[in-house]
């Protein structure tokens, strides 16, 4: 699954407050060759590990354990522009027409063909490869 | 009271009868300046409020007030002086300054000369005006009632909305959690039976989370794409596969299929494609699966092939899981099933009856 390329270790950070979907999410990260910097189930949790970390990607559900505030995390990662931030939530209706800074939505439930194939559609792009077509299952942000 | 026979009654009779009318009436002097009142009876005096010897000699713009319309006015001004009878209704005003709705009809009586005179006869229609009024209130009340409750009914409704979003974003949110649940029990597996069977029914879930995924994300909740459902659903199956060996591909028809239908198709189509993949290709043996799904005259026609082994040539499977739950399937989506040696491979074909769908 996933190309398996060495160089394309992502170091992300995974913003859940479900515990089983991140530990699982943690394990198919760690099978496809990329690195779990961190696990944050509330904002200011997932805020502080985003400063602390500086990951490549940020995987952001929207739900968290203080409310709907994935919206706020997805605007506050998206600053450093060294992390891409992708949404990933069962709750796509609640997703800003800005997408709050993220690139675009993994819609729960997902399959890890759809994570393994959107990782690398991102390693794709932050290497300024040129990734037109974007992974069934993963909707990009609006341009 | 003397009736004369032939003709008319004599004139002092006619005017007796004027006079005595219940009917206000009003005679006015044509050929004087300005239209003078000439002659009014009882019945004009006791609605007007004015005695006689007020009114006659004066035109009977007198009787108009603040909230008489001027619109009117002119057409009965118009009326007069084209020497046409009018009917009309006008607010006027009684001495003492009360309004009230005189419905009149003015008729010019000429002799050889031209008009004479305007008789007018007239009408209080002060009550019919209030019940005008009072059922324009009543509509008015109606309308807001019916404000007040369609606006109460789009706030159930909202509420009904949010409500229907919170359970399917619950329900996915859990098929996650299930699926994560199955996953991580097969990692902790070790190799073997038991880790097969809970990667099995991993996939199982997955492609039954992507029936719900798609059920809802178009608006309607009513109807479920097979066609979308199949691409989604091809992603995922040749993302497991090695691509040099073995291939799933897919021939749907963008199918609108009843909601209710989404799971046990989504089950049923995973099941033929991971049943012909397990089976089919023993000892590195290469190839592929098709699945075809086309409308019918009264449902739709199913087809998944492979070009394997077949059927025959298959070591008998004891368990045969995946058989019984495909036929329990179709039996329960009250279609018919059956299954082929086609040399090479395996075909199934499945016809399922659907109702009038879209």
């Amino acid at each position: 699954m996933g190309t398996g390329n060495a160089d394309a270790a992502l170091r992300i950070l995974v913003v859940e407050d479900e515990a089983l979907i991140a530990l699982e999410l943690e394990c198919l990260l760690d099978d496809l060759g990329h690195v779990t910097v961190g696990i944050a189930g509330s904002s200011a949790e997932a805020i502080a590990l985003g400063l602390s970390t500086a990951p490549d990607v940020a995987f952001v559900d929207i739900h968290l354990v203080d409310g709907p505030t994935g919206i706020e995390v997805a605007r506050a990662l998206s600053e450093d522009r060294r992390t891409t931030v992708v949404f990933m939530t069962a709750n796509a209706k609640r997703i800003p027409r800005d997408f709050a800074g993220a690139i675009g939505v993994i819609a729960k439930p997902y399959s890890e063909r759809v994570v393994a194939s959107t990782l690398d559609y991102v390693a794709d792009r932050r290497a300024g490869r040129g990734a037109e077509a974007w992974p069934d299952g993963f909707l990009p942000a609006p341009v | 009271m003397s009736v004369r026979s032939e003709s008319a009654p004599p004139p002092a009779t006619l005017v007796d009868a004027f006079a005595r009318s219940p009917s206000p009436m009003v005679i006015t002097d044509a050929r004087a300046p300005d239209n003078p009142v000439a002659w009014v009876n009882d019945a004009f005096l006791q609605a007007t409020g004015y005695a006689a010897a007020e009114i006659v000699g004066r035109n009977c713009r007198m009787l108009q007030g603040p909230a008489t319309d001027h619109d009117t006015v002119a057409r009965i001004r118009a009326a007069v002086a084209a020497a046409e009878p009018i009917s009309v209704e006008l607010l006027n005003y009684r001495k003492d300054g009360t309004p009230f709705w005189n419905a009149m009809t003015i008729t010019p009586v000429s002799d050889a000369q031209g008009v004479a005179f305007y008789y007018a006869a007239q009408a209080d229609m002060t009550h019919t005006h209030q019940r005008e009024v009072t059922m324009r209130g009543t509509n008015d009340e109606l309308e807001r009632l019916v404000d007040a409750r369609t606006h109460a009914l789009s706030a159930a409704l909202e509420q009904k909305t949010a409500l229907l979003h919170e359970v399917d974003h619950r329900v996915k949110n859990n098929l996650q959690v299930i699926s994560s649940l199955m996953l991580l029990k097969a990692r902790r597996t070790p190799e073997g039976e038991a880790r097969d069977a809970l990667q099995g029914m991993a996939e199982r879930i997955g492609a039954l989370s992507t029936a719900h995924r798609l059920l809802y994300s178009e608006g309607d909740c009513a109807h479920f794409n097979l066609g979308d459902f199949a691409s989604e659903f091809l992603a995922d199956m040749n993302a497991g596969l090695d691509p040099e060996r073995h291939r799933v591909e897919a021939d749907v028809e963008p199918i609108a299929v009843a909601a209710a239908m989404a799971a046990p198709l989504a089950l049923l189509i995973h099941e033929l494609t991971a049943n012909a993949l397990r089976h089919a290709f023993p000892d590195a043996r290469e190839g592929r699966v098709s699945i075809a799904a086309k409308r019918t005259e009264h449902g739709m026609h199913l087809t998944i092939r492979d070009d394997g082994i077949g059927l025959g040539a298959a070591p008998p499977n004891p368990a045969g899981f995946g058989r019984n739950l495909v036929e329990m399937v179709v039996r329960q989506m009250r279609g018919t099933i059956v299954w082929r040696d086609a040399g090479p491979g395996t075909t199934v074909e499945i016809d399922i009856p659907l109702q009038s769908a879209s």
